[in-house]
């Protein structure tokens, strides 16, 4: 089986988010980035259906500036067969215009399947996944948090509110993966070195018009500070008076 | 030369000869290990061969079992000077010491031979008492162990006894041959003499078996841990468990090496000296005695480790060397757990060390304290063999038990074992005025030590105030010093004792840099592991500090009356003290944070739990413990905080911001409201 992944480059969610100068980014110095935490599970994901269905190739791909072959490497040494560069300055906003660079670049490569993230933590839009099955023409399965391939065909199990469906779909198809399905393996040391190795092919992005643009990014208000009401049961009748008026919670 | 001096020169060859075929066999299987240089430093392995061997200095640290021991050591080394004799004088009969030794030096041995054979004698008999009545439970084994052992004792009893018999004959036959000096075969003599005054037969059939019980004890012995009795002395000559060099320092690991593999998963990735390790160990049991993870129902047992080293050593060297049927017979007899039953050669080239022997569970419950290492009265290094298995799950499988993958993720993305944001390492500072390198750097001015805060310090709620408490030390005593801020970062050892080596020398190597960009000389530092890490790990990687405990730093400044403490003495505390691991057993650190305690409180009753020192028992923390669940057994914190409130003690002061964390846990565990103070917050409370 041939498995295509697509992979974005993201900061660790845990850093302390700051506006650049230009208020329509995030000023990038001291992040750390790694593939996108959705991206990971998609990465997983892959690698075991390949160690279950047997000899199969999994090729990663991701867009971007030359930062993202670092990602490329790091699903290399999680045990990814090769990976492919579309190059671009930086990474557009408009996942349709992503999307198209993916679909050209994919359209001629065979893949049974192809995986994404169920959304990228930085932009949380999810149209990547979705617009890419719809250039190429194939099934598209969202947010899947199991997927099983058998007999030509796939299944997968998809997390609703209160309650779980289990679809099946005909390949070649991509299923865009959700939190939960598998846990990112850590690599290796012997897997990073041999990621080294491996092939990675830079070529450039065949971008689709870029439609939409950031204008404005604003961080969250600050929490406001706790209040100290008072002390034992003597607090409570004001605690429940100020939570019904003031927070309006009860 | 007679017929029976004929007779005897076979025997003697073909035993002779026996022996030095299995020396030269076990001597190549260890040949499959890796290299290990360990030619460096021979007055100082000659000086523990004297001390730990010859000296028994750490047999000793169990006085009763140690006595027993040391009397049968001495007495072998002792008798092993009559054995020559008596081996000689069976191919040439008229032999004796007394033809080249002077006559008072010949009597002086002649006493010793007989005094030893009879204090050996006493000591075999506690022996067989204490292994068939007292079951100490570090001895307990299993069939074959106790066979094995019950055969060693039944052997040197009969050797002691034959001796005194032979001479005892003798002396009856002539007593001109044996002399007032050799005073208990006399009184022996006077015991046989009523049986038979001329005992010619008894004479002979006594030194036969004496002869022969020689040569069959030194042919059993490469089929049983016994062994240890010709590999001890070497192994402690080569061991560098108390030195050359600094004590716990894991090896080096050249992570471009070319290798399909890395660290261990079978014999063959092991050092040769993994091996003769092996071959020392007598399955005394004082490693897994004293281990926190065993004693609290972890399956870990150092022992076992060691025992399946050789055991697995066994199986496989000989198929490694080209003796394809050889394994069917091991060489030494005894292993300890399951059985791998290898009955073809696919089985055994099947099976490796990892897995079929010594299983992740095993390996993960180490909390690298050392008190294994520490116990061994032959040097044997059995958490070097935990460390290296470490990294070959790591680095090659890939394969640790799942709670340590963020703590890894942590390290690469944020600087430490924990998510938190790097930005934010130096909050705890804020308000303190402490300066850092780079705004010193910018006024061209340069501290005297970099206060060395570490992850503990910069970012857990409890352990921040110990690096304020110590800060305020320093500022009390107007040292002049800086932190690195934000541009701090974990130097990798907790990486590097889970077995990550790669993403502990990127951490490690990054730190280096920073370091030496600040051209930094002396490092002082609240957290035992940073100390250790930073101070006798970094030369391997070229960074080359002088890094100093917190303990040792304040009580240099209290030794210098530099410290402004008040006068007011308050009341009498009982304070019990709790040993880091990396401060004592790998630093040999155990008066400098007793004697801060001491210092900065006169009326202090600083008590000992029993395990103390180094003795001292883990908090459970180490080797990246701190980072798992301790789902086996009962926790190991809790176990040592029963020790230390057992004391009686009103305070428990730690020196480390792990065991802090383990001991707090502990205390509210058991629901005590005992305070555990780091030494520097009571320093701290005690300033003017």
């Amino acid at each position: 089986m041939k498995i295509a992944v697509c992979i974005k480059r993201t900061p660790d969610s845990e850093s302390r988010f700051r506006i650049a100068a230009s208020s329509t980014a995030i000023d990038e110095t001291g992040l750390k980035f790694d593939i996108d935490d959705f991206a990971s599970y998609a990465v997983e994901v892959a690698l075991q259906l390949n160690e279950k269905q047997g000899p199969g190739e999994v090729v990663v791909y991701a867009v971007g500036p030359d930062a993202v072959q670092e990602t490329l490497r790091k699903a290399m040494s999680m045990g990814v067969d090769r990976a492919v560069q579309l190059k671009t300055d930086s990474v557009p906003y408009d996942g349709l215009a992503v999307a198209k660079a993916l679909a050209a670049e994919l359209a001629g490569g065979g893949y049974d399947l192809v995986l994404f993230g169920k959304h990228a933590f930085d932009t949380s839009s999810g149209v990547v996944g979705t617009a890419t099955a719809e250039l190429l023409g194939i099934a598209c399965v969202t947010a899947a948090t199991k997927l099983d391939i058998a007999n030509g065909k796939g299944t997968a199990r998809r997390e609703l509110e209160g309650a779980a469906e289990t679809v099946e779909f005909s390949l070649p198809a991509a299923v865009t993966i959700d939190e939960g399905i598998a846990r990112p393996r850590y690599p290796s040391l012997k897997g990073i070195m041999a990621a080294k190795k491996k092939p990675l092919e830079t070529k450039p992005a065949q971008l689709g018009d870029v439609r939409i643009t950031v204008k404005a990014l604003q961080l969250p208000p600050d929490r406001p500070a706790g209040r100290i009401i008072g002390e034992g049961a003597a607090a409570v009748p004001e605690l429940i008076r100020l939570l019904q008026t003031e927070a309006k919670v009860l | 030369m007679g017929t029976s001096n004929l007779v005897f020169a076979f025997i003697l060859t073909l035993g002779a000869g026996f022996f030095a075929l299995n020396v030269q066999r076990l001597v190549g299987y260890m040949q499959i290990g890796k290299s290990d240089d360990r030619s460096d430093h021979p007055l100082v392995r000659l000086k523990n061969v004297l001390t730990i061997g010859i000296g028994q200095t750490k047999i000793f640290r169990d006085p009763v079992a140690g006595a027993m021991h040391a009397t049968i050591f001495w007495g072998f080394m002792v008798l092993t000077a009559g054995t020559v004799e008596i081996l000689i004088q069976g191919v040439f009969s008229k032999f004796s010491y007394a033809l080249l030794l002077p006559k008072l030096v010949y009597q002086l041995y002649a006493m010793s031979q007989d005094g030893f054979a009879a204090l050996v004698i006493a000591a075999i008999a506690f022996a067989f008492y204490r292994r068939l009545v007292l079951h100490p439970k570090r001895l307990e084994g299993d069939k074959l162990e106790h066979t094995d052992a019950l055969i060693i004792l039944g052997m040197i009893g009969g050797l002691m006894v034959t001796l005194l018999l032979t001479n005892a004959c003798q002396y009856l036959l002539d007593p001109s041959a044996i002399g007032p000096e050799k005073f208990v075969s006399r009184q022996l003599a006077g015991l046989i003499a009523p049986l038979d005054p001329a005992p010619t037969r008894l004479f002979t059939v006594f030194w036969w078996s004496h002869a022969l019980l020689i040569l069959t004890f030194l042919n059993y012995l490469p089929y049983s841990k016994h062994l240890h009795v010709a590999t001890s002395l070497i192994n402690v000559y080569l061991s560098n468990t108390s030195g050359p060099g600094q004590k716990g320092v894991m090896r080096p690991m050249d992570l471009e090496a070319d290798v399909d593999h890395f660290g261990a998963a079978d014999v063959e990735d092991l050092t040769w000296k993994n091996l003769l390790d092996g071959y020392s160990c007598t399955e005394c049991g004082r490693c897994t005695a004293a281990c926190p993870a065993n004693l609290t129902g972890k399956l870990l047992s150092p022992r076992k480790i060691v025992i399946n080293s050789r055991q697995r050593l066994m199986e496989k060297a000989p198929v490694a060397l080209g003796d394809h049927m050889e394994f069917m017979h091991p060489a030494l007899v005894h292993g300890e757990g399951d059985d791998a039953g290898a009955t073809t050669l696919t089985e055994v080239l099947e099976h490796r060390l990892l897995d079929t022997y010594i299983t992740e569970e095993e390996l993960w419950a180490c909390t690298s304290c050392r008190a294994c290492v520490q116990e061994c009265p032959v040097s044997i290094d059995q958490l070097d063999i935990i460390n290296e298995m470490r990294r070959n799950l790591v680095l090659t499988e890939s394969r640790f038990p799942e709670e340590i993958q963020p703590a890894f993720e942590s390290l690469e993305r944020n600087g430490s074992p924990w998510a938190f944001n790097p930005g934010d390492r130096a909050l705890w500072a804020e308000g303190l005025e402490i300066n850092t390198m780079a705004e010193l750097m910018e006024r061209g001015e340069r501290p005297d030590i970099l206060f060395w805060v570490g992850c503990m310090g910069s970012f857990d709620d409890r352990a921040k105030k110990i690096a304020v408490a110590f800060a305020r030390i320093l500022k009390a005593c107007n040292v002049n010093f800086a932190i690195l801020g934000q541009e701090e970062h974990c130097h990798g050892d907790p990486a590097r004792r889970m077995g990550n080596e790669y993403l502990y020398q990127m951490l490690a190597k990054d730190t280096i840099g920073t370091l030496d960009r600040y051209e930094v000389k002396t490092i002082v530092t609240s957290c035992p592991h940073c100390f250790h890490q930073m101070g006798n790990e970094f030369p391997q990687l070229g960074g080359n500090y002088e890094v100093i405990h917190h303990s040792t730093y304040i009580e240099r400044l209290l030794q210098e009356n530099l410290v402004p403490l008040q006068s007011d003495h308050g009341q009498r505390l009982t304070v019990a003290y709790h040993d880091s691991c990396y401060l004592g057993r790998y630093n040999d650190v155990y008066d400098a944070p007793r004697e801060t305690l001491k210092r900065s409180l006169p009326v202090i009753n600083l008590v000992e739990p029993p395990r103390t020192k180094d003795r001292g028992l883990c908090c459970g923390a180490g080797g990246g413990r701190m980072f798992m669940e301790e789902r086996v057994g009962k926790r190991i914190n809790v176990e040592r905080t029963e020790e230390l409130l057992a004391t009686g003690a009103e305070t428990i002061a730690v020196a480390c911001p792990f065991c802090m964390t383990m001991i707090s846990d502990g205390v509210k565990a058991v629901q005590s409201d005992v305070p555990v103070l780091d030494i520097a917050e009571v320093v701290a409370g005690q300033l003017a």
